[in-house]
């Protein structure tokens, strides 16, 4: 059946005929995609370049696409971007098949969903980590768009805390007053997260020295672990990554050396367990479920959607049981006030 | 900028781990080339090493396991490359690509399958470290050379090893004799299609030993595309070491010793002026133009390098 | 010693014949088309294992690639810097060198392009059109020219030359977006240059209505002027016969009377041109700007494009069509067969690797005709 309707389809050659997406569908209900109350509501997700394996933010996003389609009912896709010039051409995919949301991954595809998002009107479309940028490279809200933003530099903060208390307490092998982070390179994302962690830092405990360096890499492990090695040949022993997959490498260091390591992104505690002693977690996983569901339920939002402490978008991971209940204490106080606008973490860093 | 951050005890172990896997795809094009066929899927050849390194390791629970595992793959993506190159007279270029594309893809696609939400796992069976303990409380060479790993001191070995083979025994001249004219080396009774497949397999298990070094002695994982063009910077080292095993050590240490560079230096200011962190991530490339330029000049590849051979009347 | 430069470890291989650059291509599309076909059957084993059913993802692929006009239009979109950057690997071959440097070439004449482009946003077209497009191609043919250069003085085998130069560009890259001179401010997220001026954005060539949201750009004439140019040099001109020669041996070329280190040098500066236009038309037509990251491994898939293409000027237009396919195909193969994108790049490969392997297909073609007995199969 499904392969008579694609014999079909590959005649066509109009492109609004190819708006019927009943081909496109692997799913036997498809055929009953005539009538539109049957129809599940669908939702595509496009990664960018990093790809599904990237231990970071495209791997989260498809786990939230994966708990939506399994919690709501939905029927999703996902492409993965090979080059940063199928960004349209694969949102248009999505878009062309009258899907009910696009969600674009990653800051790269800003401009990519601005373009798509105004030939679409009656899609609606969510990007990871940004907003629609005109070509003029301005922000430009589009009315079918919702910008999902995280505040990375809270959950930086959190982990912070948590560095700094052990650091200024010289809790188990952190002996050396000296805590460092590393990022893939010097970009927003990554710079807000290491400003809240230095910020933290320098508020709760002002002697702690703190370095910071970039493995130029976001994919290259050993490059991240030489970071690493070096950092802790200058008293590091709590080594904080936001490298994506060159930032195992940054925790491989950490193990290896026998000190202490904090993950980004996603919890990380099972990659090195009683190295790696907490995560700075950023739940684009929540943002892709909520978004989703928020499409099912008639909820959707445009415009900017912040993912902080107060929705739980943001958060610090589980505990190494080496973290003092001090430390807890003092991160737990810290989300507090975070969410009660108290404390407001930098976004610039202190030590480059 | 100091002493310290230019040639202390850090930066050159630093080099040498750097270098390692970089020596060992060297190695392994030596091999290969020398003896005729030209092996451009080295990366690809380090890859799947690096991969089914660590699936062999994650079942077994047994390095020793792991690495003949890794390089029996390696062995058998280089042993496709010698079909398509000696039997097919594939162009060994595209073989050799299409191959790194494979790998890659493959590596990627099982990965996700095999480890796709939970990551390789921690308590992966790693190569250990060599602990020379005469030497530890030895300032400085402690430092540099007491603590490394298994499969450092390997490629080291391998070196002394592939010279002495390639320059100073009867199979080694054969191999040589088979990439350089290999009509003559079969008047006198030398199978160069059988030489040229042993040398490319070697080849291959070269280069998977140098991406098992990345995952099970550096990250103790494995993430897609780690190996990141280190088969091309071998294949690189092995022109700039003129196809020969100490050449290609020497080339490979002058890389390493430029990339430790580009991270002991970050932080370095000249003058006033700070060092942009991207710029010195070009050290290793620029300092590998240079020496080649300065140094070594021109070098001559194997004369019946990347030709096919066809056998004289065996129709 | 000889003083001549050497032919790359790869140069007898890859030596290019004296043939017409056709002729492989002249004697029909029977290899290559069977190639395709046997690669997609063993390719199929890989989408079975995988749970997928295979005949619906080719389905999808074909139809990804050509299925419609918009569809078409993007394959092509993909094809343009594929032909260019292939044009870039294949005049070096010609001329015996392995330029594995098309990538940092490529991407050079893009940040050229986009320097240019964003410096003199406000002339009119008709001048800054030409700047961009001189300053793309010189950028790219000058980094090149490098590699021969010291290829020519000091024998440094131009492979690692352009291996080299291919981070050293990635990381000048990242240093001038990030924080360097050619960072703008901007709201994109990433670090990226102001955008060129409207007068050097190349136009779409298709009107709106005809193919809605097309963004096919007039860098496809572009693209085809440019096999042209390289027909034209490589066999009507004496220079292109210089080329040639020293291609097929330097040695030789010199007894005829050819410097082959001028000629070296200029090779490889004409192949930086190509590659330097490829990364230009990246910028003028598709992306309007530079940014970090720009880099998108066209000038390593354009080795097997130029070799599959038996580095003929058609040959090659052909193969980058057939890589423009899978990955513009590929995509819809993962949106609608759920096919991953690694197994599309692993039916990539078996197939280049297949049309590698001609003998393989010609047996199974039982086309051995004029051929001699192949020994090796038999």
């Amino acid at each position: 059946m499904k392969r008579a309707l694609a014999f079909l389809l590959l005649a066509t050659t109009v492109v609004a005929a190819c708006g019927g997406n009943v081909a496109a569908s692997p799913t036997p209900s498809a055929t009953a995609s005539a009538t539109a109350t049957a129809k599940p509501i669908q939702v595509g997700l496009v990664t960018d370049v990093g790809g599904l394996n990237d231990k970071s933010f495209n791997q989260a996003a498809n786990t939230g696409r994966l708990n939506a389609e399994k919690d709501f009912g939905l029927k999703t896709s996902v492409i993965e971007s090979k080059k940063q010039e199928d960004y349209v051409p694969n949102l248009t995919t999505f878009a062309q098949q009258n899907y009910d949301l696009v969600i674009a991954v990653g800051f790269l595809m800003q401009n990519a969903a601005w373009k798509v998002a105004k030939q679409f009107p009656n899609v609606k479309f969510a990007i990871i980590d940004g907003a629609p940028a005109n070509d003029a490279g301005n922000t430009e809200n589009l009315p079918n768009v919702a910008n999902l933003f995280f505040k990375e530099q809270e959950a930086g903060y959190l982990v912070g805390v948590i560095a700094a208390t052990m650091a200024k307490n010289m809790v188990g092998k952190a002996t050396h007053n000296t805590v460092c982070s590393m990022g893939g390179i010097p970009i927003p994302p990554v710079d807000h997260y290491i400003a809240g962690y230095q910020d933290a830092i320098k508020t709760i405990s002002p002697t702690t020295t703190i370095l910071n360096g970039y493995s130029n890499d976001f994919v290259d492990q050993q490059k991240g672990k030489e970071v690493g090695l070096n950092h802790i040949s200058k008293g590091c022993d709590i080594l904080f990554q936001v490298a994506g997959g060159s930032g195992l490498g940054y925790i491989a260091a950490a193990k290896e050396k026998g000190v202490y390591a904090i993950g980004v992104d996603v919890d990380q505690i099972d990659v090195a367990p009683g190295t790696v002693i907490t995560s700075a977690m950023k739940r684009v996983d929540k943002a892709v479920y909520d978004t989703s569901n928020a499409v099912k339920s008639g909820s959707f939002k445009a415009g900017d959607n912040f993912f902080s402490a107060t929705n739980d978008g943001i958060a610090f991971g589980k505990l190494d049981p080496v973290v003092p209940a001090d430390a807890k204490a003092a991160a737990d106080k810290a989300l507090a006030d975070i969410k009660s606008g108290a404390i407001k973490p930098k976004t610039d860093l202190t030590v480059k | 900028m100091t002493i310290d951050q230019l040639i202390g005890a850090g930066v050159l172990a630093a080099t040498l781990r750097l270098a390692t896997p970089i020596l060992l795809a060297a190695l392994g094009g030596v091999v290969s080339e020398r003896a005729g066929v030209v092996n451009i899927a080295l990366e690809g050849c380090m890859l799947v090493g690096a991969f089914f390194g660590v699936v062999a390791a994650d079942q077994s629970h047994s390095v020793v396991v792991a690495l003949v595992a890794a390089m029996a793959v390696g062995a058998g993506l280089a042993a496709i490359h010698a079909v398509a190159a000696i039997h097919l007279r594939s162009d060994q270029i595209v073989s050799g690509m299409a191959l790194n594309i494979l790998a890659l893809g493959l590596t990627s696609y099982l990965d996700y399958q095999f480890y796709g939400t939970t990551g390789t796992p921690s308590d992966l069976a790693g190569v250990p470290d060599i602990e020379i303990a005469p030497l530890a409380a030895v300032p400085f060479v402690g430092d540099v050379i007491a603590h490394q790993n298994a499969i450092v001191w390997a490629g080291l070995a391998l070196v002394v090893l592939i010279q002495v083979f390639l320059f100073r025994t009867v199979p080694g001249l054969r191999l040589r004799a088979v990439g350089e004219h290999p009509r003559a080396a079969e008047t006198v009774g030398i199978a160069v299609r059988q030489t040229r497949y042993w040398a490319v397999i070697a080849s291959g298990m070269l280069a998977a030993l140098g991406g098992a070094y990345l995952s099970l002695s550096v990250a103790h994982s494995f993430t897609d595309g780690m190996t990141g063009g280190r088969g091309f910077i071998g294949l690189a080292a092995m022109i700039f070491g003129r196809w020969t095993p100490v050449g290609a050590l020497v080339a490979s240490l002058i890389f390493g010793y430029g990339t430790a560079l580009s991270f002991s230096l970050q932080g370095a200011s000249i003058g006033d002026v700070r060092v942009p962190v991207q710029l010195l991530s070009t050290l290793p490339y620029v300092l590998t133009i240079l020496a080649v330029a300065g140094f070594v000049g021109r070098s001559r590849p194997p004369a019946a390098d990347g030709i096919p051979y066809e056998t004289e009347g065996h129709a | 010693m000889a003083s001549e430069p050497q032919a790359t470890p790869t140069g007898p291989a890859t030596a290019p014949s004296v043939r017409q650059p056709t002729a492989q291509w002249a004697r029909g599309p029977a290899v290559p088309v069977a190639s395709v076909v046997f690669a997609l059957a063993i390719g199929a084993i890989f989408v079975l294992l995988s749970g997928h059913d295979p005949i619906a993802a080719y389905i999808d692929l074909f139809r990804g690639a050509f299925g419609s006009p918009y569809d078409i239009t993007e394959t092509l979109i993909q094809t343009i810097p594929l032909v260019l950057a292939g044009l870039a690997v294949a005049v070096a071959f010609r001329t015996g060198l392995f330029n594995i440097g098309a990538e940092s070439q490529l991407l050079i004449g893009a940040v050229a392009a986009g320097a240019v482009g964003a410096r003199f946003a406000d002339l009119p077209g008709f001048v800054l059109f030409p700047m961009v497009l001189a300053a793309g191609i010189g950028a790219g043919a000058g980094w090149a020219a490098i590699a021969g250069y010291l290829k020519a003085a000091r024998g440094v085998n131009e492979v690692i030359t352009t291996i080299m130069q291919n981070y050293i560009v990635v990381f000048v890259m990242h240093w001038l977006l990030q924080n360097g001179p050619m960072t703008a401010p901007n709201a994109l997220g990433t670090p990226a240059s102001a955008p060129i001026g409207a007068g050097a954005v190349l136009p779409i060539i298709i009107p709106n209505e005809l193919v809605p949201l097309t963004r096919l750009h007039a860098g496809i004439f572009l693209a085809i002027a440019a096999v042209v140019v390289f027909w034209f040099l490589l066999w009507r001109t004496p220079l292109g016969y210089e080329l040639r020669a020293v291609g097929l041996g330097a040695r030789a070329a010199a007894q005829a009377g050819i410097d082959p280190r001028t000629r070296i040098v200029i090779a490889m500066a004409i192949a930086g041109g190509f590659a330097g236009l490829a990364g230009m038309i990246q910028v003028t037509g598709v992306f309007h700007r530079v940014f970090d990251g720009f880099s998108s491994g066209y000038g390593f898939d354009a080795i097997a494009v130029a070799l599959l293409g038996k580095n003929s000027p058609i040959g090659i237009a052909l193969a980058a069509l057939l890589f423009g396919a899978f990955a513009r195909g590929g995509s819809i193969m993962q949106a609608n067969a759920g096919v991953s994108a690694q197994l599309v790049s692993v039916i990539e490969a078996v197939v280049l690797f297949v049309i590698a392997a001609e003998l393989i297909v010609r047996v199974l073609t039982a086309r051995r005709r004029e051929r001699k007995p192949l020994e090796a199969i038999a």
